[in-house]
């Protein structure tokens, strides 16, 4: 126990001394996710707005003069008088938006009752140009509606033969922990890898590179206990930064307008002495999983570029299971409890929603438990081979 | 005192390690059935060319590496049966470490005290001698990264004598360091035995065996080829500089 505590408490000075970790760990995942959700919030509000109001240049073709009433607005630009294959060919070098073709009966059409021919030419890429044109036309449409039930003097019933009325009687909170929950795990997952990654790499690579590792091995001390001591620092980095994150989540979200009442209200009550606790059992072990792995693979390489190009693509592999859990049908289930990485995900949706069962989170801690005791094993194994430890 | 009795070492050849050896045979010999005895209260070198066995000899003195067969007493305990103890009774320096850049002198030497289970009395007496004797007091409170390269050296040295080993074990202790540096460790070896220490260091600088040592070993390619008295050595090399007669008894063990 005293090496334990005695390497604890220097790698964990020398590691917070450093400040490449200081910033993956704590000063990145801390300022990232505000930064991703209020960056990305408010350029989508800026980009639609944008698009909403931008002068929109069509062209019309045998165009009723109802219609061209109905277009009149402050950001559409009516052009006619152009032949339909070269206004064509303007929408698709983008020097016009769209083109609108009447049929050369359209208006015959309407007033017999009959239905009236548009062909709308535009390109998908310009965002927004269909929608707008689409609520104009159904607008038109509507009027005509209207007119024709007024003329056959029929009730509006007629024509309306369904009234559904849609019920969602998911509590918001399930609603919201469906998406957020499976977005949560995914960013405190991968931080918490990444909080792991650079001191896994400093704290045994690093070792060998410098040759402290020599001294370090003729010290009176279990082995054993020098390396549990380091592994413990890499996961509580791991821990830090996820909790960082989290916490950075949270705090950004207040600051962040335009979030609805009832959203806040379901992340506020999220954030309950219960799910913080829930999750943490979970992440503790999945970070002593990841401090595991991760020391036993760089403990076989000598340089901390070595190290690099082992562990960066592992950082992929961890990433499918967290986005495997944001899949729609994708449930925790008696078989999926024991998946790691992917079980943390799905649990953590179903207690965001408060639909999570008892004995499969049971379940989770323990197989999360028994991969991480299981990793740690592998790390001695290969901790313990003087190929390994020596340059 | 360190008894070294038919020492070995062997490690098995990858296929591509068989390539790059241009050779048939599954495993070499770091270090073939070697034997001699440290002195306590003096100064035993173990001379050898570059890749000779050296360091791993001196590692397996050390309970760093685990002997493929044979035995070493240190101090009377066995390096296979009780590492523990070994370790306990050691000091081991070697010129090619270097040390945590973001910690304090006197954080590293507190560590590694605290590895070997010092208590606070034992500690506190001992970190001031040895402070004191290198001139650590002057950078005391600076991180190493900020440390000249001699600096360093002298907290390398108090970090491996904190606990007072019996037996001091240097792998090279002075490559790669200028004459300056490499003064403070040929006064700690000095010291050392002064202080009736058994010490034991490699090294394949002539002029460096000739100033310190007792006892000399000469080992080549994995095997023992000389082992004697300084004295006897000298009298060995009189026609002939100590260098020409090391290698004389090289060049005839290869041929």
């Amino acid at each position: 126990m005293h090496t334990i505590l005695t390497v604890i408490k220097k790698e964990l000075r020398d590691t917070l001394r450093d400040k490449k970790t200081l910033f993956s760990a704590i000063i990145l995942p801390a300022i990232a996710i505000p930064l991703l959700l209020f960056g990305v919030t408010t350029m989508q509000k800026n980009l639609i707005e944008k698009e909403n109001t931008k002068d929109l240049k069509i062209v019309l073709i045998n165009a009723p003069e109802t219609i061209q009433e109905e277009l009149k607005d402050d950001h559409f630009i009516l052009l006619d008088n152009i032949e339909l294959s070269n206004a064509k060919d303007s929408v698709k070098e983008e020097i016009f938006d769209a083109v609108l073709e009447f049929d050369s009966n359209f208006k015959t059409q309407i007033d017999s009752l009959q239905s009236g021919k548009v062909n709308m030419y535009y390109k998908s890429t310009n965002i927004m140009v269909q929608s707008r044109l689409n609520k104009k036309l159904d607008a038109y449409k509507t009027r005509i509606l209207d007119q024709r039930i007024q003329q056959l003097q029929i009730s509006p019933e007629v024509v309306k033969p369904l009234v559904i009325k849609d019920v969602n009687i998911a509590s918001a909170k399930e609603q919201i922990g469906q998406v957020v929950g499976g977005f949560i795990p995914y960013i405190f997952i991968m931080l918490c890898f990444m909080g792991c990654m650079y001191p896994a790499l400093d704290l045994i690579t690093g070792e060998k590179e410098r040759g402290t590792i020599e001294t370090l091995l003729t010290v009176p001390a279990s082995r054993f206990h020098i390396l549990f001591g380091k592994t413990i620092t890499i996961a509580l980095i791991g821990i830090i930064a996820a909790v960082v994150a989290i916490t950075g989540m949270v705090v950004g979200l207040n600051f962040i307008g335009g979030i609805p009442a009832t959203f806040m209200e379901v992340i506020s009550s999220m954030v309950s002495p219960k799910f913080i606790i829930m999750l943490m059992a979970m992440l503790i072990p999945l970070s002593f999983f990841f401090a595991g792995v991760l020391s036993a693979i760089v403990v076989r390489t000598s340089s901390f570029k070595e190290a690099q190009s082992y562990v960066t693509p592992m950082s992929f592999v961890v990433i499918v299971p967290a986005i495997m859990a944001m899949m729609p049908g994708m449930e925790l289930t008696w078989q999926t409890a024991f998946i790691p990485i992917l079980n943390i995900a799905l649990a953590t949706k179903d207690i965001v929603a408060g639909t999570i069962d008892m004995m499969q989170y049971g379940a989770i801690l323990l197989s999360l438990i028994t991969f991480a005791v299981l990793a740690i094993y592998a790390s001695f194994k290969e901790f313990s081979k003087e190929g390994n430890v020596l340059k | 005192m360190i008894e070294v009795q038919g020492l070995s070492k062997q490690y098995k050849l990858t296929k591509k390690q068989q390539k790059e050896l241009q050779t048939q045979t599954q495993s070499i010999f770091a270090v073939n059935n070697i034997s001699f005895t440290c002195q306590k209260g003096r100064v035993f070198s173990l001379l050898g060319p570059n890749g000779a066995g050296k360091t791993t000899t001196l590692r397996m003195i050390a309970t760093i590496l685990q002997p493929s067969s044979g035995e070493v007493l240190v101090a009377g305990k066995s390096i296979i049966k009780e590492p523990n103890e070994v370790r306990r009774k050691i000091g081991f320096l070697t010129g090619s470490t270097n040390l945590y850049d973001r910690l304090t002198p006197e954080e590293i030497v507190k560590y590694f005290a605290d590895l070997h289970g010092m208590s606070a009395q034992e500690y506190k007496p001992r970190k001031e001698q040895l402070f004191e004797q290198l001139g650590i007091n002057d950078f005391l409170k600076k991180r190493i990264g900020q440390l000249s390269t001699g600096m360093k050296q002298k907290v390398s040295i108090a970090r491996s004598m904190i606990h007072n080993p019996e037996v001091v074990i240097f792998d090279e202790p002075t490559s790669g360091l200028d004459v300056i540096t490499a003064n403070s460790i040929i006064e700690l070896i000095r010291s050392c035995k002064e202080e009736g220490k058994t010490v034991i260091f490699s090294s394949h600088i002539m002029s460096e065996v000739d100033l310190l040592c007792d006892d000399l070993a000469i080992i080549s390619k994995g095997k023992l080829i000389y082992s004697d008295s300084m004295e006897a050595y000298r009298e060995r090399s009189q026609d002939q500089s100590l260098t020409e007669t090391f290698i004389q008894l090289v060049n005839q063990h290869q041929n």
